[in-house]
């Protein structure tokens, strides 16, 4: 488990688009007309989704990455 | 409520990462998936659900301009128009639109959900440029045959006082079969009667 910066960049978009995923929902909250339902409905989905998507990848891939540099440790260990 | 809390508490965790960026070991992970995962979700049913909600509600449906004069006459309560009256009435209340303009069938609310997207293309495509003097003539029900079913909900047209008024007996089957519509002029009037063209036939309110 290390910090990975090529990770960082998907995880700042993630937490980007989570925000503003969540300032729609929240506009939808205190405003509930027709274009705040709608935007906070699709639009904030989306985002919301997305979002979690790129967590998941960013923590599927740094468990990838962690396996492989096990195996390698391994590998490379003296019999 | 919820939905505010289950908000700041992602916002405060996301924020917070943003302004520190920790290495990307275990407990950042894990307090991210509380700030992108378990906190936004829950914000998000939350939210959904209050959104669903606020969509029965008039001053929804009067958020479109065109829908303006309808809202206004629905609020009036001195107007003697059948959309006030319901208004007034406990059970319609605030959302007097949505439950006399729902679907009442099987899948009614998903119907009624797919409906509104409807309205909403066609607010997008023809009626946002509408004025208020053209959309009086312009807006009217898609099947105006099938209101007698959504006032049937709670007329049911079986009860004794009802059959007891002579015009309700003799037209008890055209009533239901959509082919004398309640809300018409010859009968209870029509529910929003400043939304008709001079001389249009049956022409009212919703696209």
């Amino acid at each position: 488990m290390s910090a990975r910066p090529v990770d960082s960049g998907w995880l700042i978009l993630s937490c980007v688009c989570a925000l503003a995923a969540l300032s729609l929902m929240m506009w939808q909250v205190f405003n509930p007309t027709v274009w705040p339902v709608i935007v906070a409905m699709s639009l904030g989905q989306v985002l919301g989704t997305a979002s979690f998507a790129a967590f998941g990848y960013v923590v599927f891939a740094d468990f990838r990455a962690q396996r492989r540099a096990d195996r390698k440790s391994r590998s490379i260990r003296p019999q | 409520m919820f939905e505010c809390v289950s908000a700041a508490l992602s916002a405060i965790i996301l924020v917070g990462y943003l302004v520190v960026r920790p290495p990307l070991v275990r407990a950042t992970k894990l307090w991210l998936l509380l700030g992108l995962g378990v906190f936004p979700i829950g914000a998000a049913f939350a939210g959904n659900v209050q959104g669903f909600e606020a969509t029965k509600e008039r001053v929804f449906c009067g958020s479109c301009h065109v829908m303006a004069l309808h809202r206004a006459d629905s609020d009036d309560r001195a107007s003697g128009s059948l959309a006030s009256r319901h208004a007034r009435n406990a059970m319609f209340g605030s959302e007097n639109c949505y439950v006399c303009h729902a679907d009442y069938g099987m899948f009614g609310t998903i119907l009624t959900k797919a409906g509104g997207m409807r309205h909403v293309w066609l607010y997008l495509t023809e009626y946002r440029q509408t004025s208020l003097e053209e959309a009086k003539t312009t807006i009217h029900l898609r099947e105006p045959s099938k209101m007698n079913g959504n006032c049937m909900q709670c007329h049911s047209t079986e009860d004794t006082l009802w059959l007891k008024v002579p015009d309700h007996r003799a037209s008890v089957d055209d009533t239901r079969a959509g082919r004398l519509g309640c809300a018409s002029e010859g009968c209870h009037g029509l529910a929003h009667p400043f939304f008709q063209a001079p001389g249009a036939p049956q022409k009212t309110e919703k696209p």
